[in-house]
């Protein structure tokens, strides 16, 4: 087995009295994408702001890159990209201006995030507005600026949350394919989204949480041998859904009384 | 639940014959006004914008425009004088009209642009079966509405004491005017929108609306202590001379019936001036009825992209900032907090009216002396240490540092990890005295020293140093964060009293630098004090602060 990223042990969270996260096991090795899925709610985007410390007040123990993240050493974000769902960014400040500032602060040096960023942005199709105002990006503009912020520090562990929200077809397959290289370097990328085809097709890897415990795990092959049919209904049968099509014929039938 | 229904739309309600006449769909109409002016009541004002509600405490809601129509009513107050003394109407009505017209139309594109250029309306209305017509109206009516009781505020006291003191005849042209008047503000204002929008992107005319909300703030700000004293300077037996240039200056334009009919001046020129105050306004709204196609064009662009043009640091510049910050992180964090102050629009409407401020207030405060004394006198005294009412911006602005409307973005900060704390707000302090108070103390230094000489240079440079101490200081007196991450609402009550009490440890270093006028060389020394004092201290007073802070 290969080097160890990422380890979780008996992760549990609470917000209030609810219990989000109920004891969340995880070993995550060098090179895997792991395709993070869930129903809304079952507790990804905690799990993801755990483990990058935006969110204290946890149980259980964590281990990035082998070490415990509880410690209060911030250096392992050094290795980490993160592109959050639904980011805000500052939005006042051109392309430009952002990804330097955010490079800088990674420790690198001017010079470099510069021509870093420029040319990523050249190669993903946005580099006429390098120095525009993000404020007037598109959707798609502004999920590659993420993803590039994500990337410039040429980090080990990659957390994306929806990252292609937004991208068009063309840009998606460009984005898969950066992430199977990435991969294939050896980089660790955590991948949470709702879109069943895309996780089943790039993951190594896939997890399932459900209501705060995973419930599978496993590469797809694996998951299919024991479930059978798609990402798509193997989801709907772990997650206990069957009514979709009751639903969906009730929801209709409410449309149809003008 | 129920929608709630307001008063004014009961008004309207009235009128309903007049819009089915129009063709214009009166229930939908209504509808989206009633929307419309829910959305109102959520928004604060600019005159509001330094009290806006801090607690984040959901208070009833009540339309923040109408609350501050008392502020309108209270600046109405200083156009009395010019109602009642005399009969040179055409000066002092031009003067009525003048500070009339700017504070309509600074209001309108400060709090009346997003009615104006709502381009949300196109995706929910223009989407939906409701003809542009109805549309049009609506946003005219809803613009039109406030416009009303903005003038109404801010003419109804004066208007009145006209009636008393000159008459009918005063008071019937002057709601007449008024009228013509309104019509022409919101005419101009969209052909100006229009004019910026065919040249620049949404953004620069965002950037516009945003320094007129910054001048408008200002001018309120700076009003009150230029207004009371402009009585002693404003000298009514002035004559009158029309010049042909004065065709191009409406407030003339309005005041020119009054001559006429009360003063019985039927001179050309009279003549000209006041037909032009009647057809202008009528012509330009034709007009702009006929532009409302292509000015809905032109909103277009507002939310359109244009590639920009890559700005490059000079050489110069980039030695500049490697001399004023070593550190890396320090020079990122001190563009970065550059470019918000440069760019962020809520940041810039709560700072650079007090900026502005600090500009002025040396001035009123010596010019009441240059007034009652010879000049030679006031250019050889010490009162170029007014200069020192410069640094009372620095504790707000220090605070203000934390703040952005853009704070969401400050996950950054988190995600990276950030390890030297101290380089980052040294940057963002070096920044806020480099890109906002070295202009500013620049420019007060030059006319100071052309005022009083070149012999208080020393003494200029001793005020800068103090004020980057003074700085520092306020930074150790404050709540550390990072900066640009906590919302303005965050902004706490008794915040005020605190900047107060920091404005007062200004005191002492005028103090010492008034004795050191008196000491052989004293201001040389205190001088080199000062500035080893903030050549050691920087550093290591940031330093220990954050040391305090992490125990």
């Amino acid at each position: 087995m290969s080097e160890e990223v990422l380890s979780i042990r008996n992760l549990r969270k609470n917000f209030g009295e609810k219990e989000v996260l109920k004891g969340v096991d995880l070993d995550v090795y060098r090179g895997q994408i792991i395709g993070y899925i869930g129903p809304n709610g079952a507790g990804k985007s905690t799990t993801v702001k755990i483990l990058l410390g935006l969110e204290g007040d946890y149980s259980g123990e964590i281990k990035i890159f082998g070490r415990d993240i509880s410690n209060g050493d911030i250096s392992y974000k050094k290795k980490i990209g993160y592109v959050p769902e639904m980011a805000d960014v500052y939005d006042n400040l051109t392309g430009y201006e952002y990804l330097t500032f955010v490079g800088e602060l990674y420790g690198l040096n001017h010079d470099l995030v510069e021509y870093k960023a420029k040319g990523l942005m050249d190669l993903f199709g946005i580099g006429e507005v390098f120095h525009t105002r993000i404020a007037s990006y598109s959707k798609g503009m502004r999920q590659k600026l993420l993803i590039i912020s994500s990337l410039l520090h040429n980090p080990e562990l990659l957390f994306l949350d929806e990252p292609i929200n937004g991208l068009d077809a063309n840009s998606v397959m460009v984005f898969k394919e950066i992430l199977a290289e990435l991969a294939a370097q050896g980089k660790t990328i955590f991948y949470s989204s709702h879109i069943m085809d895309v996780v089943e097709k790039i993951s190594s890897r896939i997890v399932l949480l459900n209501d705060g415990q995973i419930v599978a795990d496993g590469s797809f092959a694996e998951l299919q041998k024991k479930q059978g049919g798609t990402l798509e209904e193997i989801f709907n049968q772990l997650t206990g859904f069957h009514n979709h099509e009751e639903i969906g014929r009730r929801f209709v039938s409410l449309v149809q009384e003008v | 639940m129920e929608t709630r229904d307001f008063k004014r739309l009961k008004v309207l309600d009235k009128l309903q014959w007049f819009f089915d006449r129009m063709g214009v769909n009166y229930s939908v109409m209504r509808k989206i006004l009633q929307v419309k002016m829910i959305m109102d009541e959520r928004r604060v004002p600019t005159i509001f914008n330094q009290n806006k509600k801090k607690d984040g405490t959901v208070k009833k809601e009540s339309n923040g425009f109408i609350k501050s129509l008392w502020v309108y009513l209270l600046m109405s107050l200083f156009l009395l004088p010019f109602i009642f003394l005399g009969g040179n109407y055409l000066f002092q009505m031009s003067l009525i009209f003048g500070i009339i017209m700017f504070m309509v139309m600074t209001t309108m594109v400060s709090d009346f642009s997003t009615v104006l250029l709502d381009i949300r309306d196109k995706n929910i209305l223009y989407t939906r079966p409701i003809d542009r017509k109805t549309i049009n109206m609506a946003k005219n009516v809803h613009v039109m509405f406030y416009l009303l009781l903005l003038t109404a505020a801010l003419v109804g006291i004066p208007v009145l004491a006209g009636l008393f003191r000159h008459g009918a005849i005063f008071f019937l042209i002057t709601v007449i005017e008024l009228i013509l008047l309104n019509m022409f503000i919101v005419v101009i204002t969209a052909l100006i929108y229009m004019a910026i929008l065919k040249f620049f992107d949404g953004e620069k005319l965002k950037d516009i609306i945003n320094y007129v909300q910054i001048i408008l703030s200002l001018s309120i700000m700076v009003g009150y202590q230029v207004v009371v004293r402009s009585y002693e300077l404003v000298n009514l037996d002035i004559v009158f001379i029309p010049k042909w240039w004065h065709l191009f200056i409406p407030p003339i334009w309005f005041a020119a019936p009054y001559e006429m009919f009360l003063n019985h001046v039927f001179s050309p020129t009279m003549v000209v001036l006041s037909v032009f105050a009647v057809l202008i306004p009528i012509a330009s709204f034709l007009l702009y009825l006929r532009l409302i196609p292509s000015f809905e064009k032109s909103l277009e662009k507002l939310s359109a992209l244009q590639a920009q043009k890559e700005k490059k640091r000079g050489k110069i510049g980039e030695s500049l900032l490697k001399l004023i910050c070593r550190d890396q992180t320090e020079r990122a964090s001190f563009c970065f907090a550059g470019i918000m102050m440069k760019t962020e629009r809520d940041f810039k409407l709560r700072v650079y009216p007090s900026l502005g401020f600090s500009i002025v207030i040396p001035f009123i405060l010596f010019f009441n002396q240059i007034a009652s004394q010879p000049f030679a006198e006031t250019a050889a005294s010490n009162l170029y240490l007014s200069i020192y009412f410069a640094m009372i911006v620095i504790p707000s602005v220090v605070l203000m540092l934390s703040f952005s409307g853009k704070y969401k973005g400050a996950w950054i900060f988190q995600v990276i990890p950030v390890q030297n704390m101290e380089m980052i707000i040294s940057g963002t302090l070096k920044a806020f005295l480099v890109r906002l108070y070295v202009p500013i103390y620049v420019l007060l230094s030059v006319i100071f020293a052309a005022i009083f000489g070149v012999r208080i240079i020393p003494d200029l440079v001793i005020v800068f140093l103090t004020s980057c101490l003074y700085t520092l200081i306020c930074f150790l007196f404050r709540k550390i964060t990072m900066p640009f991450s906590e919302p303005f609402e965050a902004a706490k009550e008794s915040d005020s009293w605190y900047i107060f009490g920091l404005m007062l440890i200004i005191l002492p270093f005028f103090g010492l630098h008034y004795l050191s006028l008196y000491l052989p060389f004293g201001k040389y020394l205190y001088m080199i004090v000062l500035a080893v004092a903030l050549v050691f201290g920087w550093r290591w007073a940031i330093g220990l602060k954050l040391k305090n802070v992490r125990v």
